[in-house]
């Protein structure tokens, strides 16, 4: 396996002297899903604008795919690393979503014909194939974050670094746009780096997750980092609701130790443990349960 | 105060109760007329080429031609006579203070005596020659810019090459106006919302003052934003776009009879046909 992005030892402060980052070391390998977690302030966005060299670290360094992200070779870098940014008003910056897929191909150098080959194939693969000529304002919020993520898509980057893809989304929308991101990673085998709050969308989003507050805390499989608790207190992060929910089932003797953290998990959980004990599963109140239960639901409080 | 409005060049922006309008010059752009038709390069040089000829005329008569001119292309363009009214009424207050200043205050033979103040007949004359100019250079706007929509428009002056950094600065206004609006519309939800009202006090004009110097701070931000964004995907300095314009004969013969008509008002104000 390659790697994709390396970063040591990288530092980052402000202009104004606020330190935003210290030490921070990561490696991402090729088709691998990566979550960035972490509370409010916590310097993801800034971290994220160092993967492809708009911010340089006052230390450290950063390689992406074995080059160093210098200021000299922006041109290289943004070719492999694609940022989508939150907010898609500020993607989405040209008068029409055409305009706007074709803006980083044109400045690729790449011809017309191929440009507009690749505003088709972007189109296509996040479903807005009659967009082209919409402007950014007639589109709705989640219409907008998709065209922001073709925007950046039509580069055909190799590495796809998300800042919050699933925040203030309609269910529906959220889930879309999981999806989308996933086929992604699965079909076209491009590399994922997602900063997000959303503790429900990471074990979708993430192979690994990276919990960051200014420095890396903590990094592991999300059924590890969910199962530490004092980790989560101290960094305002939550565990997902399926995960929680079979915290509760073992208070009433349901038998397993690792715990699903998505739907599609617990339904491969469910389907073994029942498989496991012959046709059903057993549930019961012994004398601990009621104990057990409210223990649980004050686990996760952190403001007491 | 029910309606609150300021304006950016041709585009207004009106609040009514709850809902923004959008500043849309060219909401009829998917119409189809001649206007609609013509190619858009041909089009911008030809109209201009008309505005300059119309706002330059001499004569009164000869202007009023340029008037009946600019309606006879507008009435081409079928853009809807009430749309382009509510836009000129702003143009007529800004005019028609002008036309009552002049009729006063031109030095001449006197029409009228109020008092002390006098109306010429040389300052009614002048006056309405500007009114008129200005009423038909404003009518061509809207069979212009207002039969595309406006990124062909921007599209198209980058292909008659005019400077990029001009050509930048409208793609961007064009698509941050909308933000900026809803962004607008969301500090005055917020101040309507606990209880602001807005009055002609010193505390409502400071008040709006705050709340324009936010805007101010968060366009700023959106800025940093928006060029990261396009750091990200390998903006230099001069975008490019890619259109489709296809110049056709009638394209060529329709800027010719439209340059030909502004030449001709001045030759026949030259050579004294009236």
């Amino acid at each position: 396996m390659r790697d994709a992005i390396i970063v040591r030892n990288l530092s980052y402060t402000y202009p104004d002297g606020t330190e935003a980052l210290e030490d921070v070391n990561m490696a991402v390998y090729e088709g691998e899903k990566i979550a960035i977690v972490g509370p409010n302030g916590a310097g993801k966005t800034t971290f994220l604008l160092h993967l492809n060299g708009i911010l340089h670290g006052t230390n450290g360094q950063v390689e992406v795919f074995g080059k160093s992200v210098d200021k000299g070779k922006r041109e290289e870098i943004i070719k492999e690393v694609g940022i989508v940014f939150q907010d898609p008003d500020d993607q989405l910056f040209m008068p029409t979503i055409f305009d706007d897929l074709a803006f980083g191909p044109i400045n690729l150098g790449l011809k017309e014909e191929e440009v507009r080959e690749r505003v088709e194939n972007a189109l296509l693969t996040l479903g807005l194939s009659d967009y082209e000529n919409r402007c950014p304002h007639h589109l709705s919020y989640g219409e907008k974050k998709k065209a922001a993520l073709a925007a950046v898509m039509s580069m055909e980057p190799k590495i796809l670094v998300l800042d919050e893809p699933t925040a203030n989304l309609d269910p529906r929308s959220r889930a879309e746009l999981i999806d989308i991101i996933k086929g992604l990673n699965e079909r076209e085998g491009i590399t994922i780096v997602t900063a997000t709050h959303d503790v429900n969308a990471v074990p979708e989003l993430a192979d690994r997750v990276y919990v960051l507050n200014k420095r890396i805390i903590a990094e592991g499989t999300s059924q590890k980092i969910f199962s530490d608790v004092e980790l989560l207190n101290e960094t305002n992060l939550e565990v997902p609701e399926v995960f929680k929910l079979f915290e509760v089932l073992q208070c009433f003797g349901y038998n397993c130790e690792e715990l699903p953290l998505s739907v599609d998990e617990a339904i491969e959980h469910l389907t073994r443990t029942v498989e496991n004990e012959g046709g059903h599963i057993h549930l019961h109140i012994h004398k601990h349960t009621h104990d057990e239960v409210k223990k649980l639901k004050t686990k996760y409080e952190h403001h007491k | 105060m029910k309606n609150f409005s300021f304006s950016a060049g041709f585009l207004f922006v009106k609040r009514k109760s709850a809902m923004i309008e959008y500043p849309e010059i060219d909401r009829y752009a998917s119409l189809d007329s001649p206007m609609h038709r013509f190619d858009p390069r041909a089009k911008i040089i030809a109209f201009l080429f008309l505005i300059f000829s119309v706002v330059l005329i001499p004569d009164l008569k000869i202007a009023f031609i340029g008037l009946f001119f600019a309606i006879f292309l507008l009435l081409l363009s079928r853009i809807p006579i009430s749309f382009v009214l509510s836009y000129m009424k702003w143009v007529a207050m800004f005019v028609l203070s002008f036309f009552v200043i002049l009729a006063f205050t031109f030095p001449g033979e006197e029409l009228a005596k109020f008092y002390f103040l006098s109306i010429t007949a040389e300052g009614v004359y002048t006056g309405s020659l500007i009114t008129i100019r200005a009423f038909s250079a404003i009518i061509l706007i809207f069979p212009m810019i207002g039969t595309m929509r406006f990124d062909t428009t921007i599209k198209a002056l980058d292909r008659l090459k005019v400077p990029n950094s001009l050509v930048q600065m409208l793609m961007f206004t064009y698509r941050y106006i909308f933000v900026f609006v809803d962004e607008f519309q969301r500090i005055w939800t917020a101040m309507e919302s606990r209880g602001f009202k807005l009055r002609t006090t010193l505390y409502a004009l400071r008040t709006i003052g705050k709340a324009m110097g936010m805007l101010f701070v968060r366009s700023y931000e959106r800025a940093e934003r928006v060029y990261q964004a396009m750091r990200s995907r390998g903006y230099t300095g001069n975008p490019k776009t890619l259109v489709e314009f296809e110049i056709h004969m009638k394209d060529y013969l329709l800027a010719v009879f439209i340059i030909g008509f502004a030449i001709s008002l001045h030759v026949i104000s030259f050579v004294g046909v009236f």
